[in-house]
């Protein structure tokens, strides 16, 4: 019973070795002593593990690689490898790759060889198929499109998930308005349904964050910055259970806004200096009804510090004013980067003009290392591209269109939502296109030249995502 | 093929299974065989078919749509248990691993009415991200109002762009001018190194860090109300912290009101507010808890208790010493011990009032505590304590008397010699040793004089002499040669230990004089006297 457990366990073995195969054949010729001992550990790898299996199939879906159907599970030292064979694999099409009987040195150096040759190829997946039909016992298929069909359900359950979140939020503070008691229980199961449309459809429910500019902001704002926090977490490899506290945590950051009066809060002009200092209350009122609310557990000591620090800066240069010199904790760093995120690129924060998402990041930008942690921002801003979801686009074909999701292998290739075509057509039902997609000559179709204010034009992704 | 009624009596073992399973710790031999038991035939079920799948109903499970589970007790019913969490399918699959298997039934035998209020069964599965066991959940039932992603999309759809704005966005894009783009900067070896660094020192318990922003709320806050308000929350934090074992939070809490009392950082009537913090701190609840952590078996670093017992209030002390009656750990008691012997100088008397306490144990750790302490203003307690009808207490008494004690105490000590324990006798007379006095030399030499001297034990002779040995005088020396010289037809033997005992004693006070007559029984036939004889001589060829 444990043969599954066995290749489960080998699985980002043989992806990791695998990229280091590569990417020594990238260096060296492949006589080199460096590649021999590479495929020789490769081999020590995948062999044995035909005692079990009939074959090993390795494919990649989304951002994730699956060996024989089991979504494979590396600890975030192994990210660059995995990163860089996601590009490898993309940059030729590729999108599984079998063993169907145990190797000989031969026959992967001879992969290897058609492999690295491939990718100058202008249709690199036929020529590495082609190159391979001497190869018995390794077979490849090509990546598979996204049907518009998955599409369509994939949105749903997406949208499902994140109104689900919100009507959650609203109910949530509505009952801590009228003193009713909260379930935890409630929001645990809420988190992680975010938590698992988030690993399935990353780009999807980050794109819904793009609502913003909207009556019950507060609520939206709660549930984005969670997506976000959750997004992040995801990244620097957080487990499940962390997800969660992270998620929750996030989602209760901005509860002490509500003691601000709501007249004060919605105001459409700039707060007077009275104003401004109870708006800057709310972390110090978010902590206190935390924990008058719950009492004290680990959850709530969490949710009590992430609502008090979250304005007060990676080098405490915010607000409140604190006496102490602590570093700060760990889920404010990261919350604190969806917040400002967020907050910046909505209107409905202190009356502030928003910002296009691109430029958001780049005043984030000059802010890490002060006010936000820099390697956390690094993180951040790997994961949403120069090109954030959400952000309004010219393309060089004289198409506008809506970054729909982002590509985290090549961050100015995101994928895009077209709006108005090249004859300056409006389109309603907008088409995604793929800006890494190229001419038969291996030049890309579409590069973006411009980017637009979204605000400007209250052009919201949102839209069209429902 | 897998028929109903397999399944049927397979969901009966599994509910025994549960029951055995929260009785019994992991490595219980019912529990390991009660697992492995239904695990085998788990197993057995799959062997014939790649999956098993269950769905609920409120009070049924079914399998293949035929009924193989029924029970509508509230309490009992295992349907049910799934089914008001939302889980309406479960399925087993081929080659689940017994790991797998495990962690799915501790999961389900766990108590959920106490250990886990805040996780339901949905959300323990969850966290074990199963591979072999799939579900579905209906999350309707965490929907707060249906209506709502309906209401929503028709309000974002309503507030959408015109035609207008984005046609004249498309218009002005061309115009405008080309933003400069951010280089994204790649992640390196180093960057992932801080992070799980970052993720690793993540603390389990961070009531340390809360209490920090505790005591900056105080200076937020706004009024007496709100003062008061943060510090019940301080309190609060303060009793879960050292129930959690975080001992710097505590020791953070009192430094605090320490400074801010010392510094007068606010209004008198708010400093009279903190007092009531820190009196808390020293009160028998937190102490209580902090001694049930101990008990658990948390160990805490030499630096961290000193610290505790530098910024403890004496008014802790009592409860200190009564927890030290309740302890089970020896590891416990001593850490106990370790803040006593520091905490206890702030109140030495206060201290020693422990020694009227009923335990004997309790008795005689203080003592021991007040001997580390080594202030003779409690010698008035340890006097009484030679008293102690309990003979361990006396030891330690009579020990503490010995190191801390002058000529004074020698009467009382005195009085030990004629306790009917041996052992206590012993210890009196090595700390009349100790307290070298005129007093101490004719007690101890009355009582070789003593008639009955010779029917001691040898250990209680040689001990002796050796305490009378620190008086190197002329009577000393020629009460032992006699001693060694005596010869006599009867008791034997016991005429012989003592005569061991005093060359003994001659070879530690490496007397040159007793040569000779030493020399005498290097080679006597009686072993306890030839060896002691030798020893001294080698002890003398030293000198
Ligand atoms: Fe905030
Ligand atoms: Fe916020």
């Amino acid at each position: 019973m444990s043969e599954s457990k066995g290749i489960e366990l080998k699985g980002k073995d043989i992806v990791n070795q695998l990229a280091v195969m590569i990417r020594t054949g990238h260096f060296h010729t492949l006589e080199n002593v460096a590649v021999e001992n590479a495929i020789k550990r490769f081999l020590e790898i995948v062999n044995p593990l035909f005692h079990e299996e009939d074959y090993i199939r390795i494919d990649l879906i989304g951002e994730f690689f699956y060996i024989n159907d089991t979504r494979i599970r590396y600890p975030i030292e192994l990210l660059l490898n995995f990163d860089f064979l996601i590009r490898e694999f993309r940059r030729r099409e590729l999108g599984t790759i079998s063993f169907v009987s145990p190797l000989k040195k031969e026959e992967v150096k001879e992969f290897l060889r058609c492999f690295l040759k491939a990718a100058f190829s202008n249709t690199p997946f036929e020529t590495l198929e082609a190159s391979l039909e001497r190869i018995d016992s390794i077979q490849v298929e090509k990546l598979k499109q996204i049907k518009e069909d998955e599409t369509i359900d994939k949105r749903k359950l997406v949208k499902k998930t994140y109104f689900n979140a919100v009507s959650f939020t609203r109910g949530v503070i509505n009952k801590i308005r009228s003193g009713e008691k909260v379930s935890i229980k409630k929001a645990k199961r809420v988190i992680e349904s975010v938590v698992d449309t988030l690993l399935a459809e990353e780009s999807l429910l980050i794109g819904m964050t793009a609502i913003k500019d909207y009556d019950e902001y507060t609520y939206h704002h709660s549930v984005n910055v969670s997506i976000l926090s959750i997004a992040i977490g995801q990244k620097i490899g957080l487990h499940r259970r962390a997800l969660t506290e992270l998620g929750l945590v996030a989602l209760f950051h901005d509860i002490g806004k509500m003691e601000i009066p709501v007249e004060v809060l919605n105001k459409p002009t700039a707060f007077t200096e009275q104003e401004w200092k109870l708006v800057r209350r709310h972390p110090f009122w978010g902590a206190r009804t935390i924990l008058k609310l719950r009492g004290f557990d680990k959850t709530s000591i969490q949710s009590a510090i992430v609502a008090f620090e979250h304005h007060l800066h990676y080098d405490l240069s915010g607000y409140p004013k604190i006496r102490s010199r602590i570093p700060l904790d760990f889920y404010t760093k990261i919350v604190s980067i969806a917040d400002q995120y967020d907050a910046m690129t909505s209107s409905r924060v202190y009356s502030r003009v928003p910002l296009p998402p691109d430029r958001a990041l780049s005043v984030m930008m000059d802010r890490a290392g002060s006010q936000i942690d820099p390697i956390l921002f690094k993180f951040f801003i790997n994961m949403v591209g120069v090109y954030p979801v959400g952000s309004l686009v010219l393309l060089d074909s004289k198409e506008m269109g809506l970054v729909y999701e982002c590509n985290p292998l090549l961050a100015d290739r995101p994928r895009v939502m077209i709006i108005v075509d090249e004859r300056g057509q409006r389109l309603k039902k907008g088409n995604v296109v793929d800006l890494t997609e190229r001419d038969t000559e291996g030049k890309y179709l579409r590069s973006i030249v411009k980017t637009l204010d979204p605000n400007k034009y209250k052009i919201n992704l949102a839209e069209y995502l429902l | 093929m897998v028929f109903p009624d397999e399944i049927k009596n397979f969901l009966q073992s599994l509910i025994k299974a549960k029951k055995n399973l929260h009785l019994y710790p992991d490595n219980n031999p019912i529990y390991i065989k009660t697992l492995d038991d239904l695990y085998n035939r788990l197993a057995t079920l799959l062997d014939s078919q790649d999956d098993i799948t269950l769905t609920f109903k409120q009070f049924d499970i079914f399998y293949n749509s035929e009924l193989v589970y029924h029970n509508d007790d509230k309490q009992e019913s295992l349907a049910l248990f799934f089914f008001k969490d939302g889980v309406r399918e479960i399925s087993f699959k081929k080659g689940i691993p017994k790991e797998e298997f495990e962690d799915f039934m501790k999961i389900i035998s766990s108590d959920f009415e106490r250990e886990l209020v805040d996780d339901d069964v949905v959300t323990l599965m969850w966290e074990k991200d199963f591979r072999f066991i799939q579900y579905v959940v209906d999350d309707t039932i965490l929907l707060e109002d249906e209506g709502y992603e309906e209401m929503a999309t028709k309000q974002v759809i309503a507030s959408a762009s015109s035609e207008d704005q984005i046609l004249k966005a498309y218009e002005e894009a061309f115009g405008i001018q080309k933003a400069p783009t951010i280089n994204i900067v790649p992640l390196t070896n180093e960057d992932l190194r801080n992070i799980v660094e970052q993720i690793e020192n993540e603390p389990l318990d961070k009531s340390d860090k809360m209490l920090i922003l505790l005591f900056e709320m105080l200076y937020l806050a706004d009024g007496q109300a709100e003062f008061e308000e943060i510090t019940d929350l301080i309190k609060s934090a303060i009793k879960y912290a050292v129930e959690h074992g975080n001992l710097k939070a505590l020791i953070h809490t009192l430094k605090s009101i320490k400074e801010i009392t010392d510094k007068k950082l606010f209004p008198e009537k708010l400093l009279i507010i903190l007092k009531g913090v820190e009196y808390f701190c020293n009160s028998q609840i937190i102490i209580k808890s902090f001694g049930n952590v101990l008990d658990q078996g948390i160990e805490y670093d030499e630096d961290l208790i000193q610290e505790l017992s530098q910024v403890m209030d004496s008014s802790a002390i009592p409860h200190f010493v009564n927890i030290l009656g309740q302890l089970n750990n020896i590891s416990s008691r001593r850490t106990i011990i370790r803040i006593l012997s520091e905490l206890g100088k702030k109140d030495i008397k206060l201290l020693a009032r422990g020694m009227s306490d009923r335990r004997w144990y309790v008795v005689r750790n203080i003592i021991y505590v007040l001997r580390q302490i080594k202030d003779r203003t409690v010698m008035e307690f340890l006097t009484k304590a030679l008293y102690h009808p309990d003979k361990r207490v006396k030891k330690e008494a009579i020990r503490a008397v010995g190191e801390l004690g002058d000529s004074s105490a020698v009467q009382n000590l005195r009085d030990c010699l004629d306790d009917e324990d041996e052992s206590v006798r012993i210890n009196a007379v090595k700390a009349m040793g100790r307290i070298e006095s005129p007093l101490s030399r004719k007690y101890l030499l009355e009582y070789i004089n003593n008639s009955r001297f010779n029917e001691k034990s040898f250990t209680e002779k040689r001990e002796l002499l050796l305490a009378l040995s620190r008086y190197r005088d002329r009577e000393v020396v020629e009460t032992l040669t006699r001693m060694l010289k005596k010869r006599s037809l009867f008791k034997k033997t016991k005429l012989t230990e003592t005569k061991a005992a005093a060359a003994f004693a001659l070879g530690v006070m490496k007397e040159k004089s007793a040569y000779n007559l030493l020399k005498r029984f290097v080679n006597d036939k009686n072993t306890l006297l030839r060896e002691n004889a030798q020893m001294a001589i080698k002890r003398l060829g030293d000198v």
